[in-house]
């Protein structure tokens, strides 16, 4: 599944084009939806980082557990488990995101060049400037990332109503997702392990952390209802920092501490980390509020931010008027009526405000490195989520 | 009971047996469950006294590893932790710290790093007993309700990873990436030791080899490597590291051979588990397996898990009518001897002795 991929940044070779970057920070660029642009920037910058970012380690995809996992997933065809589509998302890597996390944690790495303070001469492990165990960092990011995407899937037996099919298949998905997941968590960890650097797996351990904390509350807001809590924006922030930032940025601040990069260099590339993923994860949350978008299935979460900011500005009440209002019988909500009252709000410009409010604080982060293609790329991914055309 | 009480006496004099004398004497050992409890034996003094005072506050200082902001996620990460456990490890683990200690220079303190593994080693087995149930679809644990069974798979699922993490970061915090890669062996081990649990061999030898590594992988690792860990940190003697770590692995091989034991002869109660729990789970153990040379009739119902209906009480009968739950306390005692044999070559000490008594109270054990 990888092989296109590795085909493609072969042979891109190790040339950088800047040509792309360039054009696309002057607005030239006219890609028709953000989709585009964005996966053109992504395969830009793969090509910056020297050789494919293939993140997930052959290692581990070509193990005996994982081969057998992927023979087992295939008895879940015709299923209702979200393994199966979290596999068949990880397999056409349909968002073009799937490897991201890995791809900025190299940019950062090369951005941030070689410490003043280490030899060069005693760097013998450093290809297209960026150390191996930055890139093996890149890898665990993934690992962990995705790790996470198979364990978000795993489903309440006892919420199981008839439609969901047989049980049995239910308890077989949850089992693959769990040892599965089990298995790429371990995965990192041993890499982790054997980048030999004590400060690198407490940064990394604390983004498990965090990252189980951000998803347990993801999940507080699926449940039943599907009314959110009334959480405003900066609570939403902080949760959603937890889910989707912090791993990105304690990351990058880890790949600065594998070069012995100093505390202020290793803030501002926390920062970035954080405020890119921030404006990333707002970015998709504005797409079915977007013209050009709207799909016959217009479905988004009361949890996104046009939704929580329009909430802020109407207040609860009305908020949750607007809602009853949207539900038909048997509660099914009609989401078309619900999207045209936020559009009709100030919830959906607000969110490109703290959009690119994001973008700005990442783009201010990484000022502190010297101007270089690397630099380049990672401002124009901040372009790329922060242009709505 | 009667093979715990066997298993002892013999074990007294097992030295000088001969296996086949071995197991002449046991072919009559009871196969009924038994409630009884063991006899106390007056002349074992208590092993655990040497650690109990390393261990006071455990729970508590696991608890403090826990930070969680939300109250629910924080109660269920704490729900093992709930001072009910044996501790079996983290004993094991404060006593290896000290009998390496005096071993090396006669010190008679516990380094805090060492204290922090024995709360590491709890948290990484507590993390994968909350996955093992989900995966299990088990409900019940130590007697009580499982984490899936109340807060539902999602969340249990990831209160397991977050224990885990917890571990990982407490494990970082001692500083030392030695220790970092040797516990880190541990999980990586528990999770292909659950991935072995899933496939079965056909061929009868690779089938025995194949179920000792996954005990090695699910059970015996992380003692063998937590044991190492504190050696690590106590003495810098690497043939001391591979004593540590030969006395975890096998008395953590024995350990889950007389697991598998008792869950043929031991009552629902004891357990805090129902029996033949691995039978319908579809898990052929050691008594199975032994018995299967006995009775060939198994083999077809370990090829297909013992999926049929019947085949869990029908396995069940055979290996009651077979010897294979005395070859495998056998087994287990053969471990202990070696573990036994490993943890003599350290200095003299009451620690090093209790490690010792160790290694009969996991074959006496009734649950």
């Amino acid at each position: 599944m990888r092989s296109l991929q590795l085909l493609r940044a072969l042979r891109g070779g190790g040339r950088a084009r800047v040509a792309v970057a360039v054009a696309g920070r002057r607005g030239l660029l006219s890609a028709p939806g953000s989709a585009a642009s964005w996966s053109k920037v992504v395969s830009e910058a793969e090509k910056l980082v020297g050789y494919p970012t293939s993140f997930l380690s052959l290692r581990c995809l070509l193990s005996d557990e994982l081969s057998n996992v992927a023979l087992q997933v295939r008895k879940l065809v015709g299923t209702k488990h979200p393994l199966l589509s979290t596999a068949r998302e990880f397999v056409y890597d349909n968002q073009n995101n799937l490897q991201m996390r890995g791809l900025v944690v190299l940019l950062i790495s090369k951005a941030a060049g070689p410490s003043s303070k280490v030899e060069l001469s005693s760097q013998p492990d450093m290809v297209s400037g960026i150390y191996s165990s930055q890139r093996s960092l890149a890898e665990i990011t993934e690992l962990i990332h995705t790790a996470f995407l198979v364990h978000r899937g795993i489903v309440n037996i006892g919420e199981l109503k008839s439609c969901d099919g047989p049980m049995k298949d239910m308890q077989f998905g949850n089992k693959m997702a769990v040892l599965s997941g089990d298995f790429l968590l371990a995965n990192a960890c041993t890499s982790l392990a054997q980048l030999h650097n004590t400060k690198v797996v407490e940064l990394i351990s604390s983004a498990i952390g965090d990252l189980v904390q951000g998803i347990y509350y993801e999940n507080s807001t699926l449940e039943e209802t599907r009314l959110t809590d009334d959480i405003g924006i900066s609570t939403w922030t902080e949760q959603i920092f937890l889910s989707h930032s912090a791993l990105l940025a304690k990351s990058c601040k880890a790949a600065m501490e594998l070069a012995k990069h100093d505390a202020e260099i290793q803030k501002m590339a926390f920062h970035y980390g954080k405020h890119m993923s921030m404006s990333h994860k707002i970015h998709l949350d504005l797409q079915p509020f977007i013209k050009g978008n709207s799909t016959d299935s217009v479905t988004f979460s009361l949890n996104s931010a046009p939704a929580v900011l329009h909430q802020e500005f109407l207040g609860r009440e009305a908020w949750i008027k607007q809602i009853r209002e949207a539900q038909g019988a048997g509660s099914i909500l009609d989401y078309m009526k619900l999207q045209e009252a936020i559009k009709a709000g100030k919830g959906v410009t607000s969110a490109i405000d703290l959009c690119r409010y994001h973008g700005n604080r990442a783009l201010e982060a990484l000022e502190c490195f010297p101007p270089s293609e690397a630099r380049s790329a990672l401002e124009n991914i901040v372009y790329a989520v922060t242009r709505f055309s | 009971m009667m093979h715990c009480l066997q298993g002892r006496s013999s074990f007294l004099s097992f030295p000088k047996l001969r296996s086949i004398f071995w197991r002449l004497h046991h072919t009559t050992a009871s196969r009924a469950c038994s409630c009884s409890k063991t006899v106390s034996d007056e002349k074992y003094q208590d092993p655990f006294k040497l650690g109990r005072k390393d261990l006071k506050n455990l729970y508590e200082d696991i608890k403090k590893e826990l930070l969680v902001c939300t109250a629910e996620l924080r109660e269920m990460c704490e729900y093992y932790f709930d001072g009910r456990g044996k501790a079996f490890r983290p004993m094991i683990v404060v006593l290896m710290a000290r009998a390496c200690n005096i071993h090396y220079n006669n010190s008679r303190e516990v380094q805090a790093s060492q204290r922090s593994v024995a709360i590491i080693t709890e948290m990484i087995h507590t993390a994968s007993l909350v996955h093992d149930d989900v995966i299990d679809e088990a409900n019940s644990r130590r007697g009580k309700m499982t984490v899936n069974q109340i807060w539902g798979e999602r969340k249990a699922v990831l209160a397991g990873d977050f224990i885990l993490s917890a571990a990982s970061l407490a494990l970082a915090r001692i500083g030392n990436t030695n220790i970092v890669s040797v516990l880190t062996q541990v999980i990586e081990d528990l999770v292909r030791g659950e991935f072995l649990q899933l496939g079965s061999k056909e061929n009868e030898n690779e089938r025995f080899a194949h179920y000792l590594e996954k005990t090695f992988k699910k059970t015996a690792s992380l003692i063998a490597n937590s044991c190492k860990a504190v050696s690590i940190l106590g003495c810098p003697d690497p043939k001391v590291h591979e004593i540590a770590y030969q006395y975890g692995k096998n008395v953590g091989i024995a350990f889950q051979l007389i697991d598998d034991v008792l869950d043929f002869t031991s009552c629902a109660d004891q357990m805090g588990k129902p029996t033949a729990a691995d039978l319908k789970l579809g898990l052929a153990t050691g008594p199975v397996l032994f018995a299967c040379r006995q009775f060939p009739e198994i083999n077809a119902m370990i090829m297909r898990r013992f999926s049929l209906p019947g085949d869990v009480e029908r396995a069940w009968e055979y290996v009651l009518q077979s010897d294979g739950v005395q070859q495998t306390n056998y087994l287990a005692q053969r471990y202990c001897h070696e573990a036994m044999k490993e943890i003599s070559k350290l200095r003299p000490s009451p620690e090093r002795d209790a490690l010792i008594q160790l290694t009969e109270m996991v074959l006496t054990r009734d649950k």
